[in-house]
């Protein structure tokens, strides 16, 4: 099994409710993350505001943040490799990096993955 | 004093900037060490004098008080206590990552939520540790936790995520996981503030209807949340003796009487004391035994002011913002310091200069738009309820992220939806609509965001901003906080008293400002005894009192200021704003 990690930027509160406005992004993605453990993906996530370490530790994120800085988050590691940046992954992404069936493990969702379908 | 009699061990003051918590906490305690108890004195105030007035250095720990038998105390920085938790954070990653990222990380906890929350981890340990204060009869605090950090602490949803698995999870109280208490000791500290055999609240207020509305609340709050022990005291009455010959005395006196007469009747059913106004400084132990109890007869009378220096006034301030033609000025400061009332005089001048003027404001008492709407041509004036913004913002939030939650997290977003960054948020996303008219003509606001939530904003704003810029190369993004930063466009006006509280807390939201590149246009002191003509030994001695305070705003603080007198009227209505204004066309 893979292991994916996700690394946020900082945010105040992982709701976004202290940004301008709450980030969509974010309910879906904390939605697709939640379905993606649920079938026994090994995922983890990290906020910049509240793990700085884990980014100062890991040499593939350190490297990233020097070149493209904060903004460029947030950034997914596959086994140690970055897999995306720049956005959320959707649900496909994560079956693929998980190999989870996403067809068998809920056949009716399997045309729409998540909320933004349809 | 009702509020010293069979008083619990724990007493708490509470009340915004300048009403006199800390003053009247340190003769609380020492007028019960006095009485043979033994006392610690546990100040958070920021401008803390307790060291001051006991003629020792104190600092936090706790240190004995030689001049008064039976009596401790402590002082705690909250923002050091803050800065600490910083520290903790950003401490090992500094030099690891970049700078601005770190810098970035910074700003997220440098927020008046951490600020209180560390403040309160500091508190916890003098109310729970039996130990540390076990040989104390009364421990009195000048400042007391909000309902907002108490109801966080409480809700068992925020202790399942960050603060006991580590992991992250939605709350404000997720940048505080470095809180390095148990949950035990938190809940033991919540326990205690709510057990009314121990604990007693004490609200402390000025006698003026802003303040009373604004203590109304707090007691409801907090009285929802347990702390149902609670006292009101009234503090610096003008007493009616003193009002005989001084016109405005004798307005200040009417204004206090009917502030009280007409006071929230939640206030009005609890236990009350007045404090009188007295004619000598609160300063030196002499001074604070006679605060409570006898009439400080003996004491010498502090001197009389000589003529004050010839200050600015606001019209000098407005000349030089009608030259611009337009753009965007803002007034900042505390509640209660008379924002709106400026904001208004300075809209009114404008708009009797032919210039047009939006005048924008948050008063929730609406009186504005009622006596200006449609009084000057060139002026227009909308209202922003705060209430109703947050509320629909609450709304908006708790349907589309709140859908999917389950019950605790839903508690935990609803309580993280009352703090107060919410509430400024809310408001300044509906003031940012109007921000844009800036360009053609004047737009004067009576509020606007702290630097940190302007900080915070842009930096969620920032991936917004690069996909536009992706999107339609070339194309002009603005941002409100890069529209403030630039002060051709923007005047930040930062409103204040002469007072020390008042003076030091607006000097650090001017330092919150710079943090965000905002550098401040000038400052206000309102409501300056010493600018009006005051004939009373005790207003003159406020006046006097007032000159240390205005000279450091000139000398330390602004780069232009102006003065703006106590009015003998409410400055209501046109001619009165004029009048506020000062200047004679």
């Amino acid at each position: 099994m893979s292991s994916i990690q996700i690394f946020d930027p900082s945010l105040c509160c992982s709701s976004g409710v202290c940004g301008v406005d709450v980030d969509q992004q974010l309910v879906d993605v904390a939605a697709e993350i939640a379905w993606a453990q649920q079938s026994g993906a090994a995922i983890e996530r990290f906020n910049l505001a509240q793990q700085p370490l884990a980014f100062a530790e890991n040499p593939v994120v350190k490297a990233f943040l020097e070149r493209s800085g904060a903004e460029g988050l947030p950034l997914v590691l596959v086994d140690g490799e970055i897999a995306l940046t720049g956005r959320y992954p959707n649900r496909n992404e994560l079956a693929r990096w998980a190999a989870l069936d996403t067809a068998t493990d809920k056949p009716e969702a399997a045309c729409c993955s998540g909320s933004r379908c349809c | 004093m009702n509020f010293l009699q069979q008083a619990p061990r724990f007493l708490f003051f509470t009340g915004k900037g300048g009403v006199g918590k800390t003053s009247v906490a340190c003769a609380s305690a020492v007028h019960l060490a006095d009485s043979g108890s033994k006392v610690l004195l546990v100040s958070t105030d920021p401008a803390s004098n307790v060291g001051q007035v006991f003629g020792l250095d104190i600092g936090n720990r706790i240190a004995a008080v030689p001049a008064v038998s039976g009596l401790s105390a402590l002082e705690i920085d909250p923002q050091a206590a803050a800065q600490a938790y910083r520290d903790r954070i950003v401490g090992p990653v500094k030099g690891l990552l970049p700078d601005n990222v770190v810098k970035g990380i910074e700003e997220q906890l440098s927020g008046a939520c951490t600020t209180e929350i560390a403040a309160f981890d500091q508190f916890t340990g003098l109310l729970t540790d039996a130990e540390l204060v076990a040989g104390y009869d009364h421990i009195v605090f000048d400042t007391a936790p909000t309902g907002h950090t108490i109801r966080l602490l409480q809700l068992p949803g925020a202790w399942s995520g960050f603060l006991e698995a580590g992991k992250g999870d939605a709350s404000c109280l997720g940048p505080l996981a470095g809180l390095d208490k148990q949950r035990a000791q938190y809940k033991a500290a919540v326990d205690a503030l709510a057990d009314s055999t121990r604990t007693r609240l004490i609200l402390v207020a000025r006698a003026q209807q802003s303040t009373l509305r604004e203590v109304a609340r707090t007691h409801r709050e907090l009285a929802e949340i347990g702390l149902r022990n609670q006292y009101l005291l009234i503090n610096a009455i003008l007493p009616a003796e003193q009002v005989a010959d001084d016109p405005l005395a004798m307005a200040i006196h009417q204004r206090e009487q009917t502030a009280l007469a007409n006071m929230p009747d939640v206030l009005a059913a609890l236990p009350r004391d007045t404090v009188m106004l007295r004619p000598f400084n609160m300063v030196g132990l002499a001074a604070l035994r006679h605060l409570l109890t006898g009439d400080g007869a003996g004491l010498a009378p502090a001197a009389q002011p000589c003529r004050p220096d010839a200050h600015p006034g606001l019209a000098e301030l407005v000349e030089e913002i009608a030259q611009a033609g337009h753009g965007l000025i803002m007034l900042m400061g505390k509640g209660g310091v008379g924002k709106t009332t400026l904001a208004a005089a300075i809209a009114v001048d404008l708009a009797r200069r032919g210039l047009p003027v939006h005048l924008t404001t948050s008063d929730p008492a609406a009186h504005l738009q009622e006596t200006l709407a449609g009084a000057l041509e060139q002026l227009t004036v909308s209202r922003i309820d705060p209430a109703e913004a947050t509320e629909r913002y609450r709304q908006q939030v708790l349907a589309t992220k709140g859908a999917r939650l389950d019950a605790q997290g839903r508690a935990l977003l609803e309580e993280d939806l009352r703090s107060p960054c919410t509430e400024e948020i809310a408001v300044f996303q509906a003031f940012s609509r109007i921000i844009r008219e800036a360009g053609r003509q004047f737009v004067v606001m009576d509020t606007a965001p702290t630097g940190h939530t302007l900080l915070l904003l842009d930096a969620t704003g920032a991936y917004h901003r690069e996909v536009a810029r992706q999107m339609q190369p070339g194309i002009h993004y603005l941002t409100p906080m890069m529209q403030l930063q630039d002060s051709r466009q923007t005047k930040v006006l930062i409103a204040t008293v002469a007072e020390t509280t008042p003076v030091l807390e607006a000097a650090n939201l001017q330092q919150d400002l710079r943090r965000a590149g905002i550098e401040p246009w000038a400052w206000i002191i309102n409501n300056s005894i010493s600018a009006a003509h005051a004939t009373s030994p005790l207003l003159r001695q406020r006046a006097s009192n007032e000159l240390v305070e205005i000279a450091a705003v000139a000398k330390r603080h602004a780069p232009r200021y102006a003065v703006v007198p106590l009015l003998q009227d409410e400055p209501v209505g046109i001619a009165r704003l004029q009048q506020l204004v000062g200047s004679d066309h």
